[in-house]
């Protein structure tokens, strides 16, 4: 069970959080100008990658509040929580990171 | 009380003498003594052949101390009590204990498997694979008698009685394990202040110092523990867990621990409506760890090394030591290392004649030997043993010279007569948690096994389990580890030296992972290397033969470190050997991935408290106890239980449905609709928001006005619809499915808070705040007038969709005029304190209108009527607006979500599948919900299928069933005859029509 | 120490009346007639804030998971969200008293007394006795009076407020799940 850093009420057993999928995913200004590919693109396609992935938290038994997790999705290490409202730092590199056998 | 003990030494051990108990194994009445486990008294009894093996059915004897214990599986009481499973080096003996072993069929003594053994040859790797294949009819059969066979005991055949709790706990440094590295780890974090949690899963702490342990400061090494544990209870922060096993490192220094808590015979004494608490989980988040669990002996890989009487020699010296039981009287010793010298000592000591120690070392072992030679004991350096004879019990060792080639063929030289044989082929860390936790292994040439090496979370290892061997490095490897932990949580160290230990320099171990026999090792008799699933040498070079390389697929094939071994006691051998095969140094092959648990967990456990009423929470409304008075049989909506039907006299559901239909069609009915989600939005930018996720047109609501909404995901397909209520220009008042409250609540704030925070919007969720009242029928207008209603509710003043607030009774309610039985309705809001009083207060005043209180069947009987749909009933996830006919709920004037999806081309498909009515041909049918729908019966299978049934009733006001369809382009067949078809049952011919059964106008709710 | 804990006092409804309970550690009582508001704004909008605290006469707690004591309790929910529990009787006129203190800025005010339900749990076992179902740590340092936390209790989400060394917590449920949390308390 993870412990996660929720920006407001600090870390807090995963069991309060409910997960929201990849963060970073701006929805289309204009929808309708979108080819049906680019809007199957923002729909379905999502960067699930080995390493450094940025997600959106909600600590929805707590604050209630959305934000941002640095997980890396090896290790299940957290690199950092961020609030929607702060600049987010240039991401830790999956680069170089030793690669290990998942199961 | 102590006859037949006929192993049990006059004195000694840690055994209390002054109560003796019985006990029984596989039905025979046994005495020993409180402080034993299962498996010492069997052991004093004289009881060597505890079980058959899992596949060759070979005789089996203990052979182990603890966790590692291959062969001694047992099943204990029976019935809803059975519990099976278990070691019996792990459980402790109770008066009255009845223990079964659970391998061996139909009995362990005569077992029909064991003519097996004579077949071994053919009983390869992969047998059961091969041979039970063809023809594939066949396997049910062949599955049903090896299962049989096979088991590990019989799970209970009724809900467990006992008890279980989970507790969650918080600590600074939690120490797995309580030998001498744990406790003195334990100590120096507690003494430094942290928050400590030490977990042994022993009933005593101590560890290896139960089981040997010279002198530790002066005084015998177990009142050293003494002293170090209750100085440890003494600490307000320090929490000590016996009896307690730590099974499961999981991420973010998240461990759980099994605890045993009370004895057999407790339970059983005890009052059966409040059973004391049989075993705790805990669940513990620690911001260091220390894994202090030891380390596992190997046995040593010859012929016919299974026997029973081929014991561990740290085994055999627990035994004797902590037990006073003497497994054998005349024993060989074989080892490759030193420590099996002490087993010879303590079997000196207790009166055994030790014929030889068979050490294949030509060098012989350090110090230690000067001291078993004084004793008498025979020493042959750079001997084996190749080979034991005997089949229930070993009666004698075969000796050969050791060459240092381990796949040459040898001579017996010499044999010796015995009765046991104390193995130690060395020492394999326990480095299963360190493992789960990620950690990584480095293989160890110079102590020959891998040691854990590089950690992923916040965990270090010591003791045993680091590879220290002595005592005293144990010691000193704890407080290192200690150290380092308050070091690691910046506590203040406070100065602890390192108790004081007699040192022996010891001789290094050396390689012996295979026993030459007589014959190559592909016919030579079995050499075990997991004695639990019988995987032997041959099976792993037959593996590597028939081409498998990695050791996870030769894992497989074999079994090995299956079962409850997990890697205990073969695993090391195995991979050594296997590296052998594969002519690859064994840190190239490696072990196998470590997976919590382990050691088996009960199931109860793992479900704590969430069994019965508390398997998930009943959420009742604030009318449930009414509703209960009333008789009225609950359905399970998500967690709310809801009303189902109200029946009076005798009535079954159909009768009460049907006169709770007429009742609101009639005259006027009342439901708890409490349980929808409401959820008050307030902000000047509530119109903008809800605009981007509603589909209709938002801003044209006026205030006062009411609407029918539903919620797309950005997929296009529906995913929740509830009226919605426009209260004042800032402020709207929605209402959700029962079951998609709190998710849609979620995902509102999701679009708020990431996409759209510039919004000024709140969102308040008010579902438990009020309870919802739904009184519908043509009398329903003149039972609120009854009542008293401060506002007029004629059709012109509150007209059909609209919202007031008003008091109604005396009591401020919000009423809506709105409803789902497609009546003249009103929903009152309330309050959910007054709502009991108010529902009483319509109940009385209804009484001239025989108003009829109804329950979710009849709410759904009378929405199919209207062909009103249920998000999540008739719709599944892969269902748009579109597909429902509710084209007049798309804006064209704005974006919403999911409304670009609704232009892919998948949504543009003619042939998708569409909401319509179906009636039976024949008028009387209820056809099946979930019925397949096809074009014409008699086709050849696979049958194509054209839509199925989404919901189906008898309908009383309409006379006769109704059900509702999704129909592949199904709003252009109106008309057509299709055939619902489900299983056992001959298909049903129905008629596609309009959704819309009863009132298709819409008349009834405008009056 | 003895890792035993017996059930609270108080909820013999869900027991049985007849069977004694001796060991008890810890009582549980239900207040009776609590009023609860649910209160949102901007925390960062100071005359809102202000406007608020001259009607509850009172601090609005700004601080994560803390709660402040006067006439009332005001319980930190969120950055833009409070409870405040006070008296049944008193809850609608607070409402409307509020409300209109914060007229014309951008807030949300609902009574929600209907909704909830306070159970008071204290005694020396209490810690231990939610310790069976909540995550959160406990420990009198890391939970102290003055702290209140929502979060899991079971299968039910409280909101969990620390109010003396006793210790006393309080306990703030959704009413449809607090007689799933009353039996839950008397397993």
């Amino acid at each position: 069970m993870l412990l996660i850093e929720c920006p407001w009420c600090g870390p807090r057993a995963e069991t309060e959080f409910s997960h929201g999928g990849e963060a970073g995913i701006t929805r289309p200004a204009n929808p309708d100008a979108l080819s049906d590919a680019e809007w199957a693109d923002y729909l379905f396609y999502r960067s699930n990658p080995r390493g450094a992935h940025r997600e959106l938290w909600n600590h929805a038994r707590g604050c209630r509040r959305w934000f941002v997790v640095e997980r890396d999705t090896v290790t299940n290490r957290i690199a950092g929580s961020f609030r929607l409202d702060e600049a987010l730092p240039v991401p830790a590199s999956a680069a170089g990171k030793q690669a290990e056998q998942g199961d | 009380m102590a006859a037949g003990q006929a192993n049990r030494l006059p004195e000694g051990g840690r055994i209390d003498r002054s109560r003796p108990l019985r006990f029984s194994f596989n039905g025979k009445s046994y005495a020993g003594y409180a402080g034993d486990t299962l498996a010492s008294a069997l052991l004093a009894n004289g009881v060597s052949l505890v079980g058959r093996s899992f596949k060759l059915r070979r005789p089996r004897g203990i052979v182990g101390g603890g966790a590692e214990e291959p062969n001694a599986v047992m099943q204990l009481g029976e019935g809803a009590a059975a519990r099976p499973n278990l070691l019996a080096t792990q459980v402790e003996l109770e008066p009255g204990l009845a223990a079964r072993g659970t391998r061996g069929w139909p009995s362990t003594r005569f077992d029909i498997g064991a003519a097996l053994d004579g077949f071994g040859r053919i009983l390869g790797a992969g047998f059961y694979y091969k041979t039970f294949k063809y023809p594939r009819a066949w396997w049910k059969l062949y599955e049903h008698v090896i299962r049989r066979a096979a088991g590990f005991g019989k799970a209970p055949d009724s809900p467990d009685p006992d008890r279980y709790e989970h507790r969650n706990a918080h600590c600074d440094v939690l120490v797995a394990g309580g030998g001498p590295a744990g406790l003195m780890a334990a100590l120096m974090a507690a003494r430094a202040g942290a928050r400590v949690i030490l977990a042994d899963d022993d009933v005593e702490f101590g560890g290896s110092l139960l089981v040997g342990g010279d002198a530790i400061d002066g005084i015998p090494a177990m009142d050293w523990v003494a002293r170090v544990v209750a100085e440890l209870r003494q600490m307000p922060d320090c929490r000590l867990l016996s009896r307690g096993t730590v099974f499961g490192y999981h991420d973010h220094n998240f461990l759980t621990i099994a605890q045993r808590c009370v004895r057999e015979s407790d339970i059983a004494a005890q009052d059966q409506a409040r059973r004391p608490v049989a075993e705790r989980l805990w669940r513990v988040r620690a911001k260091r760890v220390v894994l202090a669990q030891g380390a596992f002996e190997r046995p040593l890989v010859f012929c016919n090394n299974d026997r029973p009487g081929v014991m561990l020699a740290t085994a055999v010296s627990g035994y004797i030591r902590r037990h006073a039981v003497l497994p054998g009287r005349r024993a060989v010793v074989f080892t490759n290392n030193d420590s099996a010298y002490r087993t010879a000592i303590d079997l000196a000591g207790a009166g055994a004649e030790v014929a030889a120690i068979v050490d294949s070392r030509p060098g012989g072992a350090g110090a230690i030997e000067q001291r078993v030679k004084e004793l008498g004991i025979p020493v042959l350096p750079g001997h084996v043993v190749s080979d034991v004879s005997g089949r229930r019990r070993v009666r004698g060792a075969g000796i050969a010279r050791w060459t240092g080639e381990p796949w040459s063929t040898v001579e017996i030289t010499l044999r010796i007569d015995c009765d046991l044989v104390a193995v130690s082929g060395g020492f394999s860390p326990a480095v299963h948690l360190h493992s789960q936790a990620g950690g990584k292994l480095e293989w160890s040439e110079s102590q020959l096994c891998f040691l854990p090496a590089e950690a992923r979370q916040s965990h270090d290892s010591a003791g045993a389990g680091n590879g220290r061997q002595s005592t005293g490095d144990c010691l000193a490897d704890g407080l290192r580890a200690g150290t380092a932990a308050t070091v690691e949580l910046g506590l203040s160290r406070p100065e602890i030296e390192i108790p004081a230990t007699e040192e022996v320099p010891a001789a290094p171990i050396e390689a012996l992972w295979r026993v030459p026999a007589v014959k190559d090792a592909d016919r030579c008799p079995k050499q075990f290397i997991d004695f639990q699933n019988d995987a032997t040498v041959a099976d792993i070079r037959l593996a590597v033969r028939e081409g498998y390389r990695n050791v996870e697929h030769v894992k497989r094939y074999t079994a090995l470190g299956f079962g409850t071994d997990q890697g205990k006691l073969g695993n090391i051998n195995g991979m050594a050997i296997l590296a052998d095969a594969l002519g690859k140094p064994i840190p190239e092959v490696g072990t196998t991935t470590f997976r919590p648990a382990y050691t088996p967990v009960r199931f109860g456990t793992v479900a704590g408290e969430s069994v019965g009423e508390l398997y998930d929470p009943v959420r009742k409304t604030a009318l449930h106890e009414w509703h209960e008075a009333a008789g009225a049989p609950m359905e399970a909506v998500g967690q709310w239980h809801r009303p189902w039907y109200f029946p009076r006299g005798g009535e079954d559901l159909h009768a009460a449905v049907a006169r709770e239909c007429l009742a609101v069609r009639n005259s006027v009915g009342i439901m708890d609709a409490s349980t929808l989600g409401k959820i008050d939005v307030r902000g000047p930018d509530a119109v903008n928001f809800l605009e981007r996720v509603y589909t209709h047109n938002v801003g044209r609501m006026k205030p006062g006005r009411c609407a029918y909404g539903i919620l797309l995901g950005e997929d296009g397909m529906v995913m929740d619809d509830g009226v919605m209520a426009r209260l004042a220009e800032d402020r709207f008042y929605l209402t959700t499915t029962t079951g998609g409250a709190a998710h849609v609540l979620d995902w509102l704030e999701k679009w708020l808070q990431t996409e759209w925070p510039e919004l000024e919007v709140y969102l308040t969720s008010l579902t438990e705040q009020f309870s919802t009242l739904a009184v519908a029928g043509p009398n329903s207008r003149k039972l609120l007038e009854k009542l008293g209603c401060d506002i007029p509710l004629d059709r012109e003043s509150f007209p059909f969709m609209h919202v007031r607030t008003a008091t109604l009774a005396g009591i401020p309610v919000s009423l809506f005029r709105v409803g789902f039985s497609g009546e003249l309705a009103f929903e009152i809001n309330i309050g959910s304190q007054f709502a009991l009083d108010l529902w009483r207060k319509l109940m009385d005043a209804g009484r001239e209108f025989d108003i009829t209180p109804y329950g979710t069947e009849t709410m759904h009987v009378l929405r199919a009527e209207k062909g009103f749909v249920i998000v999540g009933h008739d719709t599944d996830g892969s269902v748009t607006p579109v597909d429902l006919g509710m084209n007049w709920l798309l804006s064209r004037e704005k974006d919403f979500l999911g409304k670009r999806s609704l232009a892919r081309p998948d949504c543009l498909r003619e042939d998708r599948k569409q909401l319509v009515g179906l009636l039976s041909r024949d008028g009387c049918t209820v056809i099946p919900e979930g019925a397949q729908l096809i074009e014409r019966t008699g086709q050849a299978t696979p049958v194509p299928m054209c839509g199925h049934v989404t919901s189906s009733y008898p309908s009383a006001s309409l006379g006769h069933p109704i059900a509702l369809a999704l129909v592949t382009g199904g709003r252009g067949r109106k008309g057509e005859t299709l055939f619902a078809a489900s299983p056992g049952r001959e298909p049903t011919a129905v008629e596609i029509v309009s959704p819309a059964f009863y009132d298709p106008g819409g008349e009834r709710q405008h009056v | 120490m003895s890792e035993k804990i017996a059930r609270p006092r108080g909820l013999e409804a869900f027991i049985g009346a007849a069977e004694s309970m001796p060991e008890a550690g810890a009582e549980i009582a239900v207040p009776a007639n609590r009023g609860f508001l649910n209160l949102r704004l901007d925390s960062r909008q100071q005359q809102a804030v202000k406007a608020a605290e001259d009607v509850l006469v009172q601090d609005l707690p700004l601080a994560a998971n803390t709660f402040t004591s006067g006439k009332r309790r005001v319980y930190w929910l969120g950055p833009d969200e409070w409870l405040l529990e006070t008296g049944a009787e008193e809850a609608g006129a607070l409402c409307g008293e509020l409300e209109a203190a914060l007229a014309g800025h951008h807030a949300a005010i609902n009574d929600i007394s209907g909704g909830q339900a306070a159970l008071r749990l204290t005694g020396p076992e209490a810690r231990a006795i939610l310790s069976r179902g909540c995550t959160l740590d406990l420990h009198p340092r890391e939970f102290a009076p003055g702290q209140c936390a929502r979060t899991g209790l079971a299968r039910a989400t409280v909101l969990l407020a620390c109010i003396d060394e006793a210790p006393t917590y309080t306990l703030i449920v959704g009413r449809s799940f607090a007689d799933y949390l009353c039996r839950w308390l008397a397993h």
